[in-house]
């Protein structure tokens, strides 16, 4: 007997096996199934059941064989029982017309074959009993038992399965038989009807393996997974009886399906139907069965993927209690937190070989739990990330977790779901989430560094005390300071560098949030933290982490201002502030850009001249010349000292506390440095605004103590002068004329300022030249812009031509 | 009706029949065995030349003192074993691979390496394994010792072998 077996074995494995053997049998099946089909209805048609039944049984020949693979077998499956739905519909219609013959349940038991001879059984027996002619309980135990009459696995986990979708509907679901007919059943009687059928079918299934060479187990194994639905079928089929409650789950379901999945040590069919159970079934009976539940759990076979069946359950109860934004939806009774913590150590202690990724996927789903259902105790999310630093520290005491492998991504995974539950605020009362962090090694801790910057900034969170912004430097060290680990990292943190730029903007967009509302000494401490936590990022990170402070600064000086009625320290605390700054921008010119230190230099003489402090005025004009000092270096480069001229002129235009002496010995500097310039063209222009410098800039009156405008009418006409001799002196015709007419806007400018000495004659003189030089300039496109320029000044002119202060303007076409 | 009358008729009624127990629901089948014949080598020099087959076997029959075994065996290892078994035991034994006579003829007669060719000891390599388990299955083969001596022996010790039969361990 065994040698028969285990030759057929082979025999059948070898010969079936080529795709297209298999096609070919396949077919060949298919096309019989059809022809008796056709032969079966025809007869059908006849009222000859018996001649039906025959042809039945040859249809359901062709079920018998072996040869074909399980997804073959499926198609052919799937086809048999299509066609045999025409017989069952047939009979009950016999049946509903009064006709049904009463003896076919016996008469189909003389089929020869035993699988053609189980599948009319079950299907008579599913007519009987829906007309009522059988006793539904007899027949649905009769129908289960002889189904063991197959032990072949892939046929019987077939026929099995048909029974299970022929008493679809025809499971009894009360509690007590129905009065009216006899021998119904009750829900005890369908839970045993399933749960019989599902240890056979796991019977059948786990012994499929062996079926075969050895070679080909890696096959068989895959074809066993294609058919798991088939076994889960009966887990969903209980879970759809209405009469199972959390009792009956307790005592009577639950032990009988974890009894053959314990025992069956198959790692296949053990990970699938725990995973089954948990899906199938709801929260509230796996949160009554918990213990039971994750003891069974430890004793599953040593290769099955524990893990992940955990985090499945963990996740699942997760998302259970937090249904409907509520946290009470779990009694109070059940710890769950008390109770997961407990058993995954059991079960990490049980598995010895368990790979240090799956440990830490576990505490993830741990810490997700405890940081969703306990939200507000936040010594549960502490003592998660605690444990699981200590499981590192057991490994190997203050070592990294080496970067790229599973167990850092785990890690990075885990220390994103803090970030992700709370906002910043709450994450630094975890005052064990550094320990974790630092477990990792640069690349990690810098991609944990840049999640947790941008979700205070996506949330817009606000961190308003000094002590929660040092917390926060802690984590983001690896940010803000050379880390030992980084090596090749620091080679490739200059401006250059793309990914540099955009994490030390984001460290830079991270100032903004630091916001102490209502407490500007707060604020002030903050700003100390911040520049004694970046001077150590050396000079490449100081280029961005700098002007935020800087110009946070500037800010706070005006919120003093604000407050001066109530802080009388005010002025010291300002002068402090921009002492401050004035060692920052310091340091700053140490990098090759002058612009920035220089903009900031400006930008702090225009707030010190708004603030007005006491000192103010030395304080503007300190930055001032540091500003001007820059602008010196800046020699080598024209266009650069051109715009720093510029620049300078603009904000001393603007600033409005230096007194005559300061402010003389600025205006000279200004209007010779603007003749030093190389460019003729710059020169020009930039006189042209030296001539603001004369007129509308404001200087303090020391006895007034107020601020007057300059109105130096000499000195105007003067740089206006100089600025027309210099124009002629050009030889690039267009250039020359545009520049012309920028002259005479600014003439008109003064004439509307009623500059003495600038009068009609003046203005008409100089039209008259431009005009003239206008014929010069080409009409190729390049001078299109210069010629509208023009003529916006001549459209302006006449405009204002019919103003009595124009009279006597000549203009003409 | 067929179900409800079994209680008047002891004839069919249902056998009554014991549950099976969990290791018998779940233990692999004990007729497990297979046997491989594989990595021919060819050793020696010349005239001196012969050819040998790994035979490897695992099982999980009891008859059998060891489960995995691997031992070396030629050709004429395989016609001794035919030779005992149809004297000693009842079985008719299945024939084995030819002989090869014309390949033996002396290499300078032909074209061919003879019977050390690859593709020849390939066709014999599948005959000899297709043998060896239709013998070693059949439970009146399983009882002789040469069988044993020749599966799991490392080397055939012809002076000291003695026939025999093979009970159950």
């Amino acid at each position: 007997m065994s040698m028969q077996k285990a030759v057929d074995n082979n025999r059948s494995s070898n010969a079936g096996l080529s795709m297209d053997n298999q096609e070919k049998l396949l077919a060949d099946a298919l096309q019989n199934v059809r022809q008796h089909a056709f032969a079966m209805k025809r007869v059908l048609d006849q009222q000859s059941v018996m001649e039906g039944l025959k042809h039945a049984a040859n249809m359901l020949g062709e079920l018998r064989t072996s040869l074909l693979s399980p997804k073959n077998y499926y198609e052919l499956h799937v086809v048999v029982v299509e066609e045999l739905h025409h017989l069952e519909l047939y009979l009950t219609d016999e049946f509903e017309h009064g006709r049904g013959s009463h003896d076919l349940y016996e008469v189909v038991q003389y089929a020869g074959n035993i699988v053609p001879r189980l599948y009319l059984l079950i299907t008579i027996g599913h007519v009987y009993i829906r007309a009522n002619e059988l006793p539904r309980r007899e027949v649905l135990r009769d129908l289960v038992e002889m189904c063991r009459g197959v032990q072949h696995p892939l046929r019987g986990l077939f026929l099995r399965n048909y029974l299970l979708q022929c008493v679809k509907s025809l499971l009894p679901d009360t509690e007590e038989e129905n009065q009216e007919a006899s021998k119904t059943g009750t829900i005890l009687d369908s839970l045993d009807f399933i749960l019989l059928n599902f240890s056979e079918m796991n019977k059948l299934w786990v012994r499929m393996q062996y079926q075969g060479h050895t070679r080909d187990l890696q096959r068989r194994e895959q074809e066993r997974r294609e058919l798991r639905i088939l076994v889960g079928t009966n887990l969903v089929r209980l879970s759809e009886l209405e009469c199972v409650n959390v009792e009956r789950y307790k005592t009577i379901v639950l032990p009988k399906i974890m009894e053959q999945v314990v025992s069956c040590r198959d790692s296949i069919a053990q990970e699938y139907l725990m995973e089954c159970i948990i899906q199938v079934f709801p929260d509230e009976y796996h949160l009554n069965t918990l213990n039971e539940f994750l003891k069974a759990c430890r004793e599953l076979s040593a290769s099955v993927n524990i893990r992940n069946i955990l985090i499945s359950l963990i996740d699942r109860l997760t998302a259970y209690s937090t249904r409907d934004g509520s946290q009470q939806n779990i009694p109070e009774n059940i710890q769950l937190f008390d109770i997961f913590s407990e058993q995954i150590a059991e079960v990490v202690k049980s598995r010895i070989n368990m790979p240090p990724e799956d440990i830490v996927a576990l505490q993830s789903a741990l810490l997700n739990l405890s940081l969703k259902c306990y939200r507000d105790q936040f010594e549960y999310g502490n003592k998660v990330l605690e444990n699981t630093r200590k499981i590192f520290d057991n490994i190997a005491l203050d070592t990294q977790v080496q970067t790229g492998t599973p167990a850092a991504k785990e890690l990075v995974k885990m220390l994103k779901i803090p970030i992700d539950c709370y906002d910043i605020l709450d994450v630094l009362k975890l005052n064990h989430y550094k320990l974790v962090l630092q477990l990792l090694s640069y690349r990690e801790r810098h991609t944990v560094c840049m999640y947790i910057i941008n979700s205070i900034l996506d949330k817009e969170t606000i961190i308003p005390t000094a002590e929660q912004v040092t917390q926060l430097f802690e984590l983001l060290l690896t940010l803000i300071i050379d880390q030992t680990d980084s090596a090749l990292e620091t080679s490739r943190q200059t401006i250059t560098n793309e990914d540099f730029v955009e994490e030390q903007n984001l460290v830079a967009r991270l100032y903004n949030n630091f916001q102490a509302p209502n407490d500007p000494d707060q604020q002030y401490h903050i700003i100390k933290i911040c520049q004694d936590t970046f001077k150590n990022g050396g000079l490449e990170r100081m280029r961005f982490t700098y002007p935020p402070i800087i110009m946070q600064a500037y800010a706070l000086t005006f919120r003093y201002k604000n407050i001066r009625e109530q802080d009388e320290k005010w002025e010291k605390k300002c002068q402090k502030l921009f002492q401050l700054c004035n060692q920052l921008i310091n340091t700053l010119t140490k990098l090759e850009t002058n612009d920035l230190p220089l903009r900031l230099y400006l930008q702090g003489a225009l707030a010190a001249s708004e603030i007005g402090s006491e000192n103010a005025e030395t304080i503007a004009y300190e930055f001032f010349s540091q500003a001007y000092t820059l602008y010196e270096e800046q020699a080598g480069d024209t266009r650069a000292q051109s715009a720093s001229l510029t620049l300078l002129i603009g904000t001393l235009e603007k600033v409005t506390c230096f007194a005559e002496e300061n402010h003389s010995t600025l205006r000279q500097s200004l209007t010779q440095a603007a003749t030093r310039l190389v460019k003729r063209p710059d020169q020009v222009r930039t006189l042209l605004l030296c001539t603001h410098l004369f007129w509308s800039a404001q200087r303090l009156n020391e006895s007034t103590q107020k601020s007057e405008q300059v109105h130096d009418n000499e000195k105007v006409l003067a740089c206006l002068k100089k600025a027309t001799k210099l124009t002629t002196q050009i030889m690039d015709q267009s250039v020359q004329v545009q520049l012309y007419n920028e002259l005479l806007n600014t003439y008109i400018y003064f004439f509307n300022q009623n500059l003495p000495d600038i009068d009609i004659t003046l203005l008409n003189s100089l039209i008259e030249k431009l005009q003239n030089e206008m014929s010069k300039i080409s009409s190729n496109e390049n001078d299109e812009f210069i010629r509208n320029q023009i003529q916006k000044t001549f459209d302006y002119l006449r405009q204002q031509s019919q103003l009595e202060k124009f009279q006597g303007l000549q203009i003409n076409n | 009706m067929a179900t409800i009358d079994a209680d008047n008729r002891r004839e069919i009624a249902r056998l009554p029949s014991r549950p099976i127990s969990l290791e018998d629901r779940y233990d692999p089948p004990a007729n497990f065995l297979e046997i491989e014949v594989l990595n021919p080598e060819t050793h020696g020099f010349g005239n001196k030349r012969y050819t040998d087959y790994e035979i490897r076997m695992r099982t999980n029959l009891p008859v059998f003192r060891l489960k995995e075994c691997s031992v070396r065996r030629r050709y004429s290892d395989f016609e001794w074993l035919r030779k005992e078994l149809e004297r000693d035991s009842k079985i008719v034994v299945p024939s084995l691979p030819s002989k090869a006579w014309q390949r033996q003829v002396p290499a300078f007669l032909r074209r061919d390496d003879g019977i050390f060719e690859d593709e020849f000891i390939e066709e014999r390599r599948k005959g000899l394994e297709q043998f060896i388990n239709k013998v070693a299955g059949h439970p009146l083969a399983q009882n002789e010792r040469s069988l044993h001596v020749f599966l799991q022996d490392t080397t055939i010790d012809h002076d000291k072998y003695v026939p025999g039969k093979v009970r159950n361990s």
